[in-house]
C-alpha cells in the first residue's frame, strides 16, 4: 500500500514531467533547420549533457518533492500518520524512492525514444543498441542525481531542496572542469563525448560508480532518517 | 532496562527528554495497568505529546526507560510490533490531503492483521463519513472522527489518543465518549488519552495521571484519589480566619466571609477533627471532581 500512496502522490508531478519532456521534443521538431539539427547537435554531446540537467532535474526535484520522510514541515501532520503505521523506516524511505526513481526513469525514456522515433536523421546516426546503451547510461547518471535530491530531501524543505538539487550536478560539473577525475567517475563525460552515442560502447565502469554513488547516497539518506525526531 | 510489569501496558522509568534548553520530560515514572482507561492530564508543555511520541517511536529519550507490552520502545526493530498492535490519534488530526475517506481506509487495513471490518462499517455510518469525500473537504470535527475510525478497526491491543474529542461537537462527544467506553469493555482494549476536557476524562477514564514540567505529580486509580481528596466547607460564628495549625494533607484552604473552603488530599480524619474543634463553626464535607484535583495539584506543584 505503501507503492499505492507514493503513486497517488506522485502521479500529477509525473504528468506534468511527462508533458514537458513531449513539449521539448515537439519544441525541437519545430525548429526551422528540423530533424537535421536535431542530429548534428545530438552528436556533439553538449545537448546530451542538457538532457541530463533537464531529466535530473525534473526527477529529483520535481518528481521526488515528497519522499517519505522528507523534512517539509507542510506535511508534518500526516507524515507522524505514517510514522506510526507498523512499517520500519528504511522501508518507507526505500519505497518512496524506488517510486520517484522509476518515475524518472520512465521519463528519461520516453525522451530518448521519443527523439529517435521523431527525427530520421537520429535514427540514421544512432543504431536502436546504442540508445538503449545510452539511455541506460543516462538513467545511472540521473539515478546518481536523483539520489542526491532524495538525501537533500532527508534535511532541506523542498523549496530549498530543489534549488540545492539544481546546483549539484552544476557543482560536479565545475568540478570535473578544474580536477581531472578518472574516466570512469566523470558522469557528464560518459553522457557527453564519451556516450554510446559516439563511442558505440557502453561505459560499463561509469554504470558501476554511478550505482555505487547511489548506494552511498541512499545509505547516508537511510542514516539521517532512521537519526532523526519527528 | 529493567523488567517490565507484565501487567503494565506503558512502563517507563525516568524517562527525560530535552529540546536544546527546554527540558520535555525530566524522569518521568508512568504506569499504565492492563485494560484500563488512563486519562493523561496535564497544562500546554507539561509533556504530553512528548511522552506519547516516545511511546511511538518517534523521538529518542535522553535517558531513562520506556516500554510498551513490554517492548522497549527504543529497540527500532521491535517498534514495529509495538505500532501493530496500537492504534493512534494524533493531537493534529493531519491525514493525507490527497487521498479520499475511503482512500485512506483501504491504504491502512493492510497494515493491520486485525482489522475490523464489522467496526469499519459501523463507524463509516455512526460518524456519517462519506466515503467518497477528500480529506481536505472534511471538516476538523470530520477529520477527528476519521482518523478514530482508523484507530479503533485496528483491533488494537492499546489506543493511544492524542485529544481525541477536538473539533468534535457537543453530540459527536457524546457518541464517542460512549464509543470509547463500550469499545474497551467489549474488547478489553486498554486506552492512554489525553485530554483537556477535563469533564470527558472525568466521565471515562478510571486512572488517571497528571504531569507538569515533565514529572508525573499524581497517577493512580482515579476512585482512588477522588476517595482520598475531599472539599471542607466551614462556616464559621464569625469572619475572622480560625487560629488552627492543620495537620498534613491540606492542599489549600481559600476563605471568604465567614466561609472556609479547605482541600484536602489525605489525613482526612484528623482534618475533619479539627474544623469540628473550631468554636461555633459548622462543618460539611463534599466529593470533589477531577477538576478540582487536577487545578489543586497543578497549583501546588
Amino acid at each position: 500500500m505503501l507503492w499505492y500512496k507514493g503513486w497517488l502522490e506522485t502521479r500529477l508531478k509525473l504528468a506534468v514531467v511527462l508533458g514537458v519532456v513531449s513539449c521539448f521534443i515537439i519544441f525541437l521538431h519545430s525548429l526551422p533547420s528540423g530533424s537535421g539539427r536535431v542530429s548534428v547537435v545530438a552528436l556533439t554531446g553538449v545537448p546530451r549533457i542538457s538532457v541530463v540537467w533537464i531529466c535530473a532535474f525534473l526527477a529529483g526535484a520535481g518528481i521526488a518533492t515528497q519522499p517519505g520522510l522528507q523534512a517539509t514541515k507542510g506535511l508534518h501532520g500526516s507524515m507522524l500518520f505514517t510514522l506510526a503505521l507498523p512499517v520500519s523506516r528504511f522501508r518507507l524511505l526505500a519505497i518512496r524512492a524506488a517510486i520517484g526513481w522509476l518515475e524518472s526513469t520512465v521519463a528519461i525514456s520516453i525522451f530518448c525514444y521519443g527523439i529517435w522515433l521523431r527525427f530520421p536523421a537520429f535514427r540514421e546516426a544512432v543504431t536502436g543498441v546504442d540508445m538503449i546503451e545510452f539511455s541506460g547510461i543516462l538513467i545511472a547518471s540521473a539515478s546518481a542525481l536523483y539520489f542526491a535530491s532524495v538525501l537533500l530531501a532527508t534535511f532541506l524543505d523542498d523549496q530549498w531542496r530543489i534549488w540545492a538539487t539544481m546546483l549539484v550536478p552544476f557543482i560536479f560539473w565545475q568540478l570535473t572542469s578544474r580536477i581531472p577525475l578518472p574516466a570512469f567517475a566523470d558522469i557528464l563525460r560518459a553522457t557527453g563525448n564519451g556516450s554510446p552515442l559516439i563511442t558505440h560502447t557502453m561505459p560499463w565502469s561509469t554504470v558501476a560508480f554511478s550505482l555505487a554513488l547511489v548506494a552511498a547516497l541512499f545509505l547516508a539518506a537511510y542514516k539521517i532518517a532512521e537519526s532523526r525526531e519527528y | 532496562m529493567t523488567q517490565m510489569n507484565s501487567e503494565l501496558i506503558i512502563e517507563t522509568s525516568q524517562l527525560a527528554k530535552t529540546y536544546k534548553d527546554k527540558q520535555a520530560l525530566a524522569g518521568l515514572d508512568l504506569r499504565v495497568p492492563a485494560g484500563s482507561i488512563f486519562g493523561f492530564l496535564g497544562r500546554n508543555g507539561a509533556g504530553k505529546t512528548t511522552t506519547i511520541k516516545t511511546l511511538m517511536g518517534l523521538l529518542r529519550s535522553d535517558s531513562g526507560s520506556a516500554a510498551v507490552f513490554g517492548i522497549p520502545v527504543a529497540d527500532a526493530d521491535r517498534s514495529i510490533e509495538i505500532r501493530r498492535r496500537i492504534g493512534f490519534v494524533t493531537e493534529d488530526k493531519e491525514l493525507y490531503p490527497y487521498m479520499t475517506v475511503e482512500q485512506i481506509i483501504a491504504f491502512t487495513r493492510p497494515f493491520f492483521p486485525k482489522w475490523r471490518t464489522d467496526f469499519e462499517r459501523r463507524y463509516l455510518d455512526l460518524f456519517d463519513l462519506p466515503p467518497k469525500r477528500k480529506v481536505p473537504d472534511l471538516s476538523k470535527g470530520m477529520r477527528s472522527k476519521l482518523m478514530l475510525l482508523l484507530a479503533i478497526c485496528r483491533g488494537a491491543d492499546l489506543l493511544i489518543l492524542d485529544e481525541p474529542t477536538d473539533g468534535l461537537d457537543p453530540a459527536a462527544v457524546e457518541d464517542v465518549l460512549r464509543e470509547l467506553v463500550a469499545i474497551a469493555a467489549s474488547t478489553e482494549t486498554t486506552m492512554f488519552f489525553s485530554s483537556h476536557q477535563l469533564s470527558e476524562v472525568d466521565r471515562i477514564a478510571d486512572h488517571i495521571g497528571i504531569i507538569d514540567r515533565g514529572r508525573m505529580i499524581v497517577s493512580g486509580s482515579l476512585d482512588d484519589l477522588k476517595a482520598s481528596h475531599q472539599r471542607l466547607q466551614i462556616i464559621l460564628a464569625d469572619s475572622n480566619p480560625p487560629a488552627i495549625r492543620w495537620p498534613a494533607g491540606v492542599d489549600s484552604i481559600h476563605q471568604e466571609g465567614r466561609v472556609v473552603s479547605l482541600l484536602a488530599s489525605h489525613n482526612l480524619d484528623a482534618i475533619t477533627a479539627e474544623a469540628h474543634s473550631i468554636p461555633g463553626a459548622t462543618v460539611e464535607c463534599f466529593p470533589v471532581t477531577l477538576k478540582e484535583i487536577f487545578l489543586e495539584t497543578i497549583r501546588s506543584n
